[in-house]
């Protein structure tokens, strides 16, 4: 059926707002879309968690929790200071340790391998590791290691950084790329001068860590040549490519696996400095060698959501129309990283013809941020939105009869329709649930309960939108086994998001299979073709058409088989719960009675991922609405409920898109109410480095969740007609918190998190 | 010495210093009980000792001498879940499952007690056990259901009588801690 098409093609792909050329392979055949009246079984069912039991049962295999013969325990010994340059290392101690079999220096490192640099650009830089028998031994040994570092000077602020000189070698600028981002349409300046309402609001949102429960973790192991290496991550695949560059050697002697991780959220994307420390001793060792971080590393030396200084400017018109938006933003990214900014929400949310954002990302010396869920669109959606309710509130308008008002009916970066966006609706959904009051019923002054006068209560809302079309490379095989049962085989990977029983279910489907006689098999590159990271809310996206055309592959030589055998043409054929029948018969075979009869005789299917749509932008939209009750004598805010609706296709299984969406919820009211990594500026340091003080949300602060999404499909994004889910979860919660906040007392509180002394400061007499 | 370890007696011989976490993981290769803080923040070692939820990692192994012990491991399997795992799989109550045994630990210890839970003494009993991935209304529902199960079928669910002071409290709500 390729025969007319070119096999490979070039073409535009989107991964967390950035959009790159790529060529890309063009199926063999394209299934005819699973529209949003297809009657589908098994796709869109609650079907149970494939592994829910085994983790219930506390057995799903992290990569911390492997015991190989043999294995070996690596601890790193980190700098302690933002800045410097080590002088000596002294392990004499560390060797003497009872049980300590190694030590790694920078100058047993390759050159070709990254760790180790005797230049300290942040504190908590891993500067050498120690190795034992045991964890214990392992981490004493560590503490007995002596580094000694010439400080030199640093900076830790924007503001420090663009006083100063370069904050690590090798750089011209501590501002990325040299000069600010800047990207605007229409004229900004203009439409401010000539707007009949303008308000400007300056916003900070913190540095947020991602804080996953189990920690970055790595074993490896040695045969020969060939390495394998278990790892806790997002993309088992580009773990394999850093390592084999980082070691020089063929991607084929290195085999990544992740059978279950704990967790990463944007952290856990490729390989670090514990999978490089791991591999080193344990070729140096002959043995098997686990390198997992500890908490505070965790903490400080994985990644974080950077902390972002807004100042926005809306001009509306007296109807609420927007006419212009103005975004100044300052990012200080830590050591390393991208432009993941704010800004590209504030040219997608709302239709205004004139939008300029100026985004200024700072090196500074601390630890290098990373993507975390919704990179970028979570903080400015939280100055944006707050902006928005300003802008409400000077125009005597509803706020959410405002975002109303101004829906982006088609994508105005790209200048192109979308395959779908349904916001309107789930304004309006949203707003029926949760029953959002009239402006009689909003505001301060609404009765208060008498016997807690200084409680005040106040509502929010906020929307969202992200790029959620996932995309090819993406492969699938599925293979028949000879008694019937199936292995859908994928090189991707379970976070926690479910994607063995979406691959179950997408699989099951197609084929016309009983749900339980299909297993997926992931998280092992050298078993499963080629899937990408678990990243950007692409992996439903990108899998189901893989999977559901691997399975129709497949179904089809099943069907060719059984046709001989009950000679009868395939297309009179049709397949249902493991059965085949001859259609308007009673003629029937099991698959299992096919797959007998063919022996070891293969019945196996390959799915690719075709190319997104060129002439259209695919995004998940959705609107939360929260109540908060505020405490004005201790400043407490308490999250009573959150309503949110979204449009993400179609739902493959709503139980765990649910699970998903309450999560990323969850994740928002910690970053509207208590997480801040801290730093001492004066010292460079971080203050925080625990769970303790580091403060994610507890069982204690969870409100009721009213989590939905609306009923359908899109087909024209793709076959299976879905969208991605992970990120839209998280990023309208903290603003519509923050605007319940508002709301409640009257004021606003615009640095986040909301925290008690936060509340009481904007309630001090003075600042009413 | 020896340690009761899910009903059986196991000869050990820890370090003074060596943790319970540490001897279970380590030594003895039951890795239910998962190393997350290392320092009594998220609850994720939580195991039983004599019937009472602790953190594993501040529990020192020698505390554990002529004590009862339960992981996990001893709760049910695959095969034979206990009704709490069972509960958990059906309400979807883990996600990517690290925190889970813990949780579990925590609400066989809630169960054993207080087998009709209010919220009010699930948030109490579990707020000291932290999920990233933020499946807490789910562990709520799927607690719920575990107790209800457990009073329809009146199983054995003593697990040892409480004793002891336990080392964990609640961590409570953020919103009422002095942070930031």
């Amino acid at each position: 059926m390729a025969d007319a098409k070119r096999r490979f093609i070039t073409t535009t792909v989107e991964v967390e707002g950035r959009t790159e050329e790529r060529v890309v392979e063009v199926p063999a055949f394209e299934p005819a879309p699973w529209g949003a009246d297809a009657p589908l079984t098994h796709v869109g069912a609650r079907a149970r968690r494939a592994d829910g039991l085994l983790k219930a049962a506390g057995r799903p295999g992290y990569t911390t929790d492997l015991r190989r013969p043999g294995q070996a325990y690596a601890a790193f010994v980190r700098a302690r200071v933002p800045r410097g340059r080590v002088v000596a290392i002294d392990v004499t101690a560390a060797r003497a340790h009872p049980g300590v079999l190694d030590a790694l220096l920078h100058a047993d490192v390759p050159a070709r391998t990254r760790l180790f640099d005797p230049e300290v650009t942040y504190a908590g830089q891993p500067v050498a590791a120690v190795c034992a028998e045991t964890q214990e031994a392992a981490d004493a040994a560590a503490r007995l290691v002596r580094v000694t570092i010439e400080p030199l000077p640093f900076a830790v602020t924007v503001e420090q950084a663009l006083a100063g000189g370069p904050v690590r070698p090798r750089l011209d600028a501590n501002v990325m790329n040299g000069k600010p981002e800047v990207v605007e349409r229409g004229d900004v300046a203009a439409a401010l001068a000539a707007a009949e309402v303008v308000v400007t609001r300056e916003v900070t949102t913190p540095c947020a860590l991602h804080s996953a429960m189990e920690p970055h973790a790595a074993v490896c192991e040695w045969e020969g040549s060939k390495l394998t290496v278990w790892e806790s991550t997002q993309g088992i695949f580009r773990v394999r490519d850093g390592v084999a560059r980082a070691l020089g050697i063929p991607l084929t002697d290195v085999r990544v696996v992740c059978e279950a991780m704990g967790g990463g959220f944007g952290a856990k994307n490729y390989a670090g400095s514990h999978t490089y420390a791991a591999a080193l001793l344990a070729r140096r060792l002959g043995r098997p060698v686990m390198c997992a971080v500890d908490r505070e590393a965790e903490q400080v030396d994985t990644g974080n959501r950077p902390s972002a200084w807004q100042k926005v400017t809306l001009g509306a018109r007296k109807d609420g129309t927007l006419v212009a938006i103005d975004l100044e933003a300052r990012i200080p990214l830590g050591i390393g990283g991208w432009e993941g900014g704010p800004g590209d929400l504030f040219h997608e949310m709302y239709a205004c013809p004139n939008v300029r954002t100026h985004e200024t990302f700072a090196f500074v010396n601390t630890a290098a941020m990373a993507a975390f869920r919704a990179p970028g669109h979570a903080e400015g959606a939280v100055a944006l939105e707050i902006a928005m309710n300003a802008l409400a509130a000077a125009l005597g308008m509803d706020p959410l009869a405002l975002r109303q008002r101004n829906l982006a009916t088609r994508d105005q970066k790209k200048d192109r329709p979308y395959t779908g966006n349904r916001l309107a609706e789930c304004y309006a959904e949203g707003a029926r649930r949760f029953g959002w009051p009239d402006a009689a019923h909003r505001g301060p002054d609404r009765a208060p309960d008498r016997a807690r006068p200084h409680v005040r209560r106040g509502v929010g809302v906020a929307a969202q939108v992200w790029s959620t079309g996932g995309g090819p490379p993406c492969y699938c095989t599925v293979r028949f086994n000879s008694d019937g049962s199936v292995d859908v085989m994928a090189g991707s990977q379970d976070l926690g998001t479910g994607t063995r029983t979406v691959l179950q279910q997408v699989a099951a489907e197609a084929l016309g299979h009983a749900l339980d006689q299909v297993r997926a098999v992931i998280g092992d590159t050298a078993s499963a073709p080629y899937a990408g990271n678990s990243w950007g809310s692409m992996t439903v996206a990108s899998l189901a058409p893989a999977a559901r055309m691997a399975a129709e592959d497949a179904r089809r030589s099943l069907l060719e088989a059984a046709a001989g055998l009950l000679g009868v043409q395939p297309g009179d054929l049709e397949t249902r719960d493991g059965r085949i029948t001859v259609r308007d018969t009673d003629r029937s075979m099991t698959f299992g009675e096919v797959t007998r009869k063919l022996g070891n005789v293969m019945i196996q299917g390959h799915g690719s991922r075709g190319p997104n749509p060129q002439d259209a932008s695919i995004v998940t939209t959705g609107a939360q609405f929260a109540e908060v009750e505020v405490d004005t004598e201790t400043g407490v805010v308490r999250v009573l409920r959150i309503v949110a609706v979204h449009d993400a296709g179609r739902i493959v299984n709503p139980t765990l898109a649910e699970s998903q969406l309450e999560g990323g919820i969850i994740q928002g009211l910690g970053f509207a109410l208590f997480e801040e990594r801290r730093l001492d500026a004066r010292m460079g340091l971080p203050l925080n480095v625990g769970l303790h003080d580091y403060k994610i949300p507890t069982l204690a602060d969870i409100p009721v969740i009213d989590g939905h999404f609306l009923d359908g499909a899109d087909p024209q994004a793709n076959h299976t007609g879905v969208r991605g889910i992970a990120e839209p979860a998280i990023i309208p919660t903290a603003p519509a918190i923050a605007g319940a906040v508002a709301d409640a007392l009257g004021v606003e509180v615009n640095d986040l998190p909301l925290t008690p002394w936060r509340v009481l400061a904007s309630l001090a007499p003075g600042r009413r | 010495m020896h340690l009761s370890i899910n009903g059986r007696s196991l000869p050990v011989a820890p370090a003074g210093s060596t943790t319970l976490l540490d001897l279970l993981r380590d030594t003895l290769g039951l890795v239910g009980a998962k190393r997350a803080c290392d320092r009594g923040e998220c609850g994720a070692c939580t195991v039983l000792v004599d019937g009472r939820a602790v953190y594993a990692c501040l529990t020192l192994a020698h505390q554990c001498e002529g004590r009862d012990v339960r992981t996990v491991e001893g709760l049910g399997t695959t095969d034979a879940p206990h009704p709490l795992q069972e509960a958990f799989a059906a309400e979807d109550a883990a996600q990517c499952g690290f925190c889970t045994p813990g949780q579990l630990m925590a609400a066989a210890a809630l169960l054993a007690e207080c087998p009709d839970p209010t919220d009010a003494e699930i948030v109490a009993a579990m707020s000291g056990n932290l999920c990233r991935c933020g499946t807490y209304p789910k562990i709520v529902r799927a607690v719920r259901r575990a107790a209800a199960a457990l009073r329809d079928t009146r199983p054995d669910v003593s697990i040892g009588a409480a004793s002891g002071a336990p080392n964990r409290a609640p961590n409570g709500a953020n919103g009422g801690a002095a942070h930031g």
